[in-house]
């Protein structure tokens, strides 16, 4: 393979077979969910649609089941998201500024949750949460999702807080700052940016997550990816869960502009043992 | 003016640190630490028609005895090995070139490799019906150049192995290429300088200093396989099913929370040896 | 009038003495660099004053006012850091107003204090730049600026130019020296480097495993070093460990008169006060013409290497024997001197 590196200016053959090949199967089936959202009229064996046009987006859009299921998602994900970092960020400054008995410990506890397989995790707490009456309850859904977030909404910001130059903030407290104003004047807007990245996660994370809140939630709390689910499954007509994909990919190509940088960092890949 | 016994002030802020973990410290005792030690309990005491809990495998003998349960747990290593194996095979070659490799094409692929992370696993089931299910992309262009349908993968074991490999992509490139990053280029132009030819190479050079990383890849993918839901439950056969659709029909459809809890029990013990290697890593790699 | 007392101060860390027992009075106006290896406690010290670290004991005051309860907010000093430490999401404006802000003071004041501090280190008209656009010396006269604006009584500077390279450092070396002339402030210089401690400081107190060695001014810490430690520290330092037996000191074949009591003793002797003639004991190893002067290595037959300065390398040659006449030596014995000539 190092072969590609080596002489300069001879074609990148390998590098040509594995773009060929990773934009035939990654980005054509995308593709083709967006055709099939614009195409009024497609029956097989036609190649292309046999009409274009806006007619299920406007039918999707129709439809009170879609926006319930929005909103519901939107909902849950603000109150995750800000709960979680309600929580979380004041933990995670004291995990990377402050010494307290078990610090280690309790840092590191956070992994237990990934020694388990997810859906097994998942159940076991349905079990906890059958007794306490929560299933099927938006509140049970966001504490399942709370519990999603907790990892990274913990150990991306202590990295971000560590990253802080300790001297920024004694220069900042030589300059006549107190404690609180050194965090909200400089710890916090020099780790903001990983911070941003690691609330935009959790929110995008909420956003599609699947199991928790099938297993949990079904039937009454209806997410968009539980809807999406039931389309497949249920819906004879294939437009509706293409604009339904459509929509339901807005959030992660946001997530993807914004968090590119630092899901290329070496930081990112070594946080899941790489 | 003399000594302030600093050990007041360490104190209270030990104190305040505590505080301040505090919250998500229990929600996470609360949520994962106690519902695997309740669901271990639950698995291993069966309740008896009389109401008493006493302690007893039964809930284990009956779920390896039952023909059907184990048949999901066959399906459900066969998909995760028949799923590694095809990760390995496309991702070892895939991070090899693009730690390697320069340029636009290089960074091309990359954003390729990387793009299934940023689709919902959820949408991915729906393009892949759309695309190789009956009356498909595929089959449209089959037909459309006279040649006969494909079998439709849509509905059998192979479904949920493809969703799962093209949803696995990115985190195994990511982990392999972290990994490679210990190959230091100088080794691999001292070794080309005396000499070796690229599969010498990948053999003595390269793969000694990357298996930690692919055993990272295959305990972290193994973890996720094992209870993976979304695609076997859409894309998957419903019978013999894989264990996390299984579970959640156990716990939704049939009301056995005991039963569904002893499944989840014997998937975290199929699992340990991968989850505590993972976990191992994971710290070590945090605490450097 | 700004002085600074510092009495009895001493740090320990867990099981580590950082500094011990440190006293010293620095006086209004004047520049006192502490110079030491690393380790020696400089550091530590100059963070104890800035109110960073606490001390274990001692009392640390400014104009007669114990300062040691105040954390770094509250106290008259204005710290440089090695690092610059400059807030990277500010620009040079926003990180000299940070503090003044902090302090309340009037919008136009403030303009008006930083624009006169930026004039003051060179950087007129820099205020909307990012720090991160700056060259490193430029970074480090923002980072000296945002100590000046806020007009402390100590300015403290933690081995401020350590990152910089040898021909920018001499520059702001004068630059700082200069400033802090003009504006008569008392300030505390942290450093390793011997070369800038002899520019700079009005006195200099050279550090060792927590403890002072010597205090004195830079010429006397030359020309009259207390300790061997000190001796060896500044300069090069031919150090000779011997024994004193009726009035000659002798190692190996090299011998000198020196008249003290019988016993061990440490010779000192600058390469500059040793001159060679031909034929002798010790053999010439290399001879390294430095254009302006000479510096011989010799080897005694112990085995002992000694340097000399000489006035014209083409004088000697490798492997030639010569002669060492000490012209001024000084003599330690338990740590202190025991002789010295003139």
């Amino acid at each position: 393979m190092a072969i590609a590196l080596a002489p300069k200016r001879r074609t990148d053959w390998i590098g040509l077979v594995f773009a060929l090949a990773l934009t035939i199967v990654i980005l054509v089936p995308m593709l083709v969910v967006i055709t099939w959202s614009f195409a009024n009229v497609w029956r097989f064996p036609s190649v292309l649609p046999q009409q274009f046009g806006l007619k299920f987006w406007q039918m999707t859009l129709a439809r009170s089941d879609v926006w319930s299921a929005l909103s519901l998602s939107l909902t849950l994900s603000a109150v995750v998201t800000a709960i979680s970092a309600a929580i979380c960020l004041p933990a995670a400054y004291a995990f990377a500024r402050m010494t307290f008995p078990g610090r280690d410990v309790l840092f590191f506890s956070f992994l237990a949750g990934q020694a388990f397989p997810k859906f097994g995790l998942l159940v076991a707490i349905a079990a906890i949460f059958l007794q306490l009456n929560l299933i099927a309850t938006f509140w049970g859904v966001v504490l399942i999702q709370l519990v999603g977030t907790l990892l990274f909404m913990i150990w991306i910001p202590v990295a971000a807080f560590q990253s802080v130059d300790r001297r920024m903030e004694e220069a900042a407290r030589d300059a006549g700052a107190g404690p609180l104003r050194v965090f909200w004047s400089i710890t916090l807007p020099q780790a903001a940016p990983t911070i941003f990245s690691a609330v935009l996660l959790s929110f995008v994370g909420t956003f599609y997550e699947t199991e928790g809140a099938w297993l949990i939630g079904a039937p009454q709390i209806r997410t968009m990816p539980v809807l999406m689910i039931s389309f497949i499954n249920n819906q004879p007509v294939i437009q509706y869960g293409a604009v339904l994909s459509v929509l339901l990919w807005i959030p992660s190509l946001i997530a993807l502009v914004f968090t590119r940088r630092v899901v290329n960092s070496g930081s990112f890949a070594r946080g899941f043992g790489g | 003016m003399t000594t302030r016994p600093p050990s007041g002030r360490a104190q209270s802020r030990g104190l305040i640190g505590l505080l301040l973990v505090a919250v998500p410290v229990g929600l996470f005792a609360w949520m994962t630490v106690w519902p695997i030690i309740s669901g271990l309990v639950q698995a291993f005491t069966p309740t008896q028609p009389n109401g008493t809990r006493p302690f007893s495998p039964a809930n284990f003998v009956e779920f390896f005895s039952d023909p059907y349960s184990l048949s999901n747990l066959g399906v459900t290593l066969w998909t995760c090995l028949v799923t590694l194996g095809l990760l390995l095979v496309i991702c070892i070659p895939l991070a090899l070139y693009l730690r390697f490799a320069q340029g636009r094409l290089a960074a091309y692929v990359q954003t390729m490799a990387m793009f299934p992370m940023f689709v919902p696993s959820i949408i991915l089931a729906f393009a892949f019906i759309r695309v190789l299910g009956p009356n498909g992309t595929v089959d449209l262009l089959l037909n459309a150049v006279g040649l006969p349908k494909i079998r439709s993968p849509y509905l059998t074991p192979w479904g949920p192995v493809i969703g799962l490999v093209w949803d696995n992509i990115p985190l195994t490139v990511l982990i392999l290429v972290s990994g490679l990053g210990a190959v230091s280029n100088q080794a691999v132009e001292a070794a080309r300088d005396v000499g070796a030819r690229p599969l010498t190479l990948f053999w003595y050079i390269v793969l000694p200093r990357i298996w930690t990383s692919v055993a990272v890849v295959i305990s972290f993918t193994m973890l996720g396989l094992f209870s993976a839901f979304t695609l076997p439950y859409v894309l998957g056969p419903a019978s013999p099913e894989m264990m996390g659709p299984f579970m959640q029909r156990t716990f939704g459809d049939l009301r056995d929370p005991e039963m569904a809890l002893t499944q989840a029990t014997v998937t975290m013990l199929f699992c340990i040896a991968f989850g505590i290697f993972y976990v191992r890593a994971v710290a070590r790699n945090r605490g450097k | 009038m700004s002085k600074l007392t510092i009495a009895d101060v001493s740090k320990i860390f867990s099981t580590t003495v950082a500094v011990d027992t440190f006293s010293l009075d620095v006086a209004d106006g004047e520049l006192v660099c502490l110079l030491g290896p690393s380790g020696s406690g400089k550091s530590t010290l100059l963070r104890m004053i800035g109110g960073f670290e606490t001390p274990s004991s001692g009392s640390i005051r400014i104009d007669d006012e114990e300062v040691i309860h105040l954390p770094p907010e509250k106290r008259p000093t204005g710290m440089v850091f090695q690092s610059h430490a400059l807030w990277t999401h500010m620009n040079v404006f926003q990180n000299l107003a940070f503090g003044l802000k902090l302090r309340r003071r009037p919008k136009a004041e403030i303009k008006e204090r930083v624009e006169a501090v930026l004039d003051l280190v060179g950087l007129k008209g820099y205020g909307s730049r990012m720090t991160t656009q700056l060259s490193g010396g430029q970074q480090q006269r923002v980072a000296l600026a945002r100590s000046l604006v806020l007009e402390p009584k100590i300015l403290l500077l933690d081995e401020p130019f350590a990152s910089l390279d040898q021909h920018l450092r001499e520059r702001l070396r004068e630059e700082v020296r200069d400033i802090q002339q003009r504006l008569k402030i008392t300030t505390l210089f942290v450093t390793h480097g011997q070369d800038e401690a002899l520019a700079l400081a009005d006195r200099i107190v050279v550090m060792r495993d927590g403890r002072v060695e010597q205090v004195a001014r830079p010429d006397m810490v030359y020309r009259e070093p207390a300790t061997p430690f000190v001796a060896g520290f500044i300069g090069t330092m031919n150090l000779i460990d011997g024994t004193v037996a009726n009035g000659t000191f002798s190692r190996a074949s090299f011998s000198v008169p020196l008249p003290v009591a019988d016993g061990p003793a440490t010779l000192a002797i600058r390469p500059e006060a040793l001159s060679l003639t031909a034929g002798g004991q010790g053999i010439i190893h290399r001879v390294t013409d430095y254009g302006t002067h000479g510096l011989v290595d010799i080897d005694l037959p112990d085995g002992t290497r000694i340097k000399s300065m000489i006035s014209d390398a083409k004088a000697f040659a490798a492997g030639q024997s010569v002669d060492l006449k000490p012209t001024a030596i000084s003599a330690y014995r338990d740590n202190a001197v025991i002789y010295r000539t003139r």
